[in-house]
């Protein structure tokens, strides 16, 4: 009895130990699985946590970095000229920006000649410093405040027209950009909002023009045109003041009135290549200092699918008693007019403007009416065609009439 | 005159250096970047002044960090006030993205809770579709015109609110809830009631 009784507790005891085992070993076996499938998980969340924070650095950096710009190409249609397809201009807008303390600006040109050579330009380039909520100082090569489509309205996926209205381009009525310091930003008034730009600057040179009487062979000179496409040196030493303030009444319309004064000299002479070598560039022996000074006026208003327009430069140069070039004083003056309405629930846009363009030469003179009908492919890209209805001069350029077909696109 | 010219010159930048060392012309830079701005100020400063040079720029169009450099960036073009930049950086940069089922329905309730449909209409729909319900810039729907958007059905509009549209001929989309995330069910179906009692004909 007793010996099964031992024998019966020994097999008990096997009995159980060999069942046990193999749950101990199974128990241990799936424990360590689940550690591994753990490591694992917290490996992943640890690796997915390390993108997210990779990620949000791109998002909210202390410096940004940002590119912008506008481009556009089409083909023009020139009566009693040959047909061509343009490549018009790249324009690519760099911003460097740190915090929201400062922002370095730039903008490129790049043109495709007639000859196929690309020509670079530096359209303006501007350390902007944000000061204070109202104030931000803008220093370097800026386009000129001085009225509304110079400084922002030219970009051709602005332009609602293909072309810009005459005396608004490169030795027009209105200055093109300055090179200086600039202040400018906004403010409210009442119930009413401004805005400010007052600039010092290295201001324009004057390029005047030689011609030679036929019957005496006197050489005289008249001015020829305003160069403000802010130079990097100021050769005269002669600053120019200006700046711009905007009224908005209310918030579909706003008022601009604009000011520049300072002095500007004659440092290039074109029309008589026996005495100057057909063209000079630098200041001309013992030329004086002339009175120089810009005014305009500027409006917008927007009402439903309408905006209406307008803007009025005119630039004056005093006249020179003494100097190789000494001449009388000269004035250009150009103003626009522009309605363009936005068909109802339609990608169609019709614009129509009138452009009066006068300067010290008729060849150059011009009244120009343009039509243009626009495709709104998307808000930033535009197909236009316009059709330039031009009056000047007889036999001159200004009075040949042109269609241009343009894709605009700013990005 | 040259003399006097230059003499000018000098005494504007000294008395600029006066202003910037006498820091009346400078504040110092906030801790955050970007601070944040009011969202419904943000689709005012939008709706008012971008169109006024150019076709309007949808928010989808650029993610969050382009927007600030670009929101900068017209600052200086269109003198715009700090505060206004903050504003717009904060709509443009919650209105550029979808609707996201955060599962927040409790959140969202607490937050529109008390708020009435014209407040909601004044705060999110007024920057685009205007006081008067005609739009407040050219392509956007016209609520008073009888055959216009007003002319669909409930369940269509509420769609289209909650989950953003594109109207024909319109320069941009609407973003989902308008851009404001905060927007509950009974928000939407609120808004458009109102809507329909304001300016359907």
């Amino acid at each position: 009895m007793n010996y099964s009784c031992h024998s019966f507790r020994r097999k008990l005891l096997v009995t159980a130990v060999s069942l046990v085992i193999p749950v101990t070993v199974n128990a241990e076996s799936s424990n360590a699985d689940l550690q591994q499938q753990l490591d694992a998980l917290q490996n992943q969340v640890t690796a997915l946590n390390s993108e997210v924070q990779q990620a949000a650095e791109w998002k909210n950096p202390n410096t940004l970095v940002h590119m912008a710009g506008y481009a556009d190409v089409g083909f023009i249609s020139t009566e009693n000229a040959n047909d061509s397809f343009v490549a018009g201009t790249f324009a690519p807008i760099l911003h460097y920006q740190y915090r929201d303390a400062v922002m370095m600006e730039a903008e490129l040109e790049f043109e495709v000649g007639e000859d196929g050579g690309t020509e670079v330009a530096l359209e303006y380039m501007t350390i902007d410093w944000f000061m204070s909520d109202y104030a931000v100082l803008v220093a370097g090569k800026f386009l000129s405040p001085v009225g509304q489509f110079r400084q922002n309205l030219h970009p051709s996926w602005i332009n609602k027209l293909a072309s810009a209205p005459p005396g608004f381009g490169h030795d027009g009525a209105a200055p093109v950009s300055d090179l200086g310091f600039q202040l400018r930003g906004g403010f409210p008034l009442g119930n009413m909002r401004a805005n400010y730009a007052v600039y010092a600057s290295n201001g324009p040179e004057i390029n005047s023009e030689a011609e030679s009487d036929d019957a005496t062979g006197v050489v005289g000179y008249e001015l020829d045109g305003v160069a403000a496409e802010g130079f990097g040196a100021d050769v005269d030493g002669e600053k120019t003041w200006g700046g711009r303030i905007g009224i908005l009444p209310i918030a579909s319309v706003e008022i601009g009135l604009s000011l520049a004064t300072g002095m500007a000299t004659v440092t290039n002479v074109e029309g008589n290549e026996q005495l100057f070598n057909d063209k000079i560039v630098g200041p001309l022996s013992g030329e004086t200092a002339r009175d120089y000074d810009v005014i305009g006026a500027d409006f917008v208003w927007l009402t439903g699918n309408m905006s209406l327009r307008g803007e009025y430069v005119k630039t004056e140069v005093g006249e020179a008693t003494t100097g190789v070039t000494a001449s009388e004083a000269a004035e250009w003056t150009t103003w626009y007019t522009q309605a363009a309405y936005r068909l109802p629930n339609t990608k169609w846009e019709g614009v129509l403007r009138y452009t009066d363009y006068d300067s010290p030469h008729a060849s150059v003179d011009q009244k120009q009416t343009a039509i243009g009908v626009n495709y709104l492919v998307s808000n930033n890209f535009m197909v236009k065609l316009t059709h330039e209805l031009n009056d000047g001069l007889d036999g001159a350029n200004s009075d040949i009439d042109r269609t241009l077909l343009q894709l605009a696109y700013g990005f | 005159m040259k003399y006097l010219n230059n003499a000018i010159c000098k005494s504007a930048l000294f008395t600029v250096f006066i202003l910037f060392s006498s820091g009346l012309l400078i504040t110092a830079q906030a801790a955050d970047f970007p601070q944040a701005g009011n969202f419904s100020k943000g689709s005012k400063v939008w709706a008012d002044n971008c169109n006024r040079c150019h076709n309007m720029r949808g928010p989808k169009e650029l993610r969050d960090d382009q927007w600030i450099s670009t929101a900068f960036h017209m600052r200086v073009r269109a003198g715009l006030t700090g505060q206004e930049t903050r504003d717009l950086i904060s709509f443009l940069q919650a209105s550029n993205t979808k609707s996201v089922a955060s599962g927040s329905a409790q959140i969202t309730a607490v937050l529109s809770k008390g708020v009435t449909a014209k407040e909601t209409y004044d705060k999110t729909c007024i920057a685009c579709h205007g006081g008067d319900g005609k739009g407040a810039f050219p392509g956007t729907p016209d609520f008073t015109s009888s055959d216009g958007a007003l002319s669909k059905s409930d369940s269509v509009l509420i769609d289209h609110i909650t989950n953003g549209f594109q109207s024909e001929g319109s320069p941009m989309a609407m973003p989902p809830k308008g851009g404001n995330p905060n927007l509950s069910a009974a928000d939407i179906s609120a808004v458009l009631k109102y809507i329909r009692e304001t300016f359907e004909k």
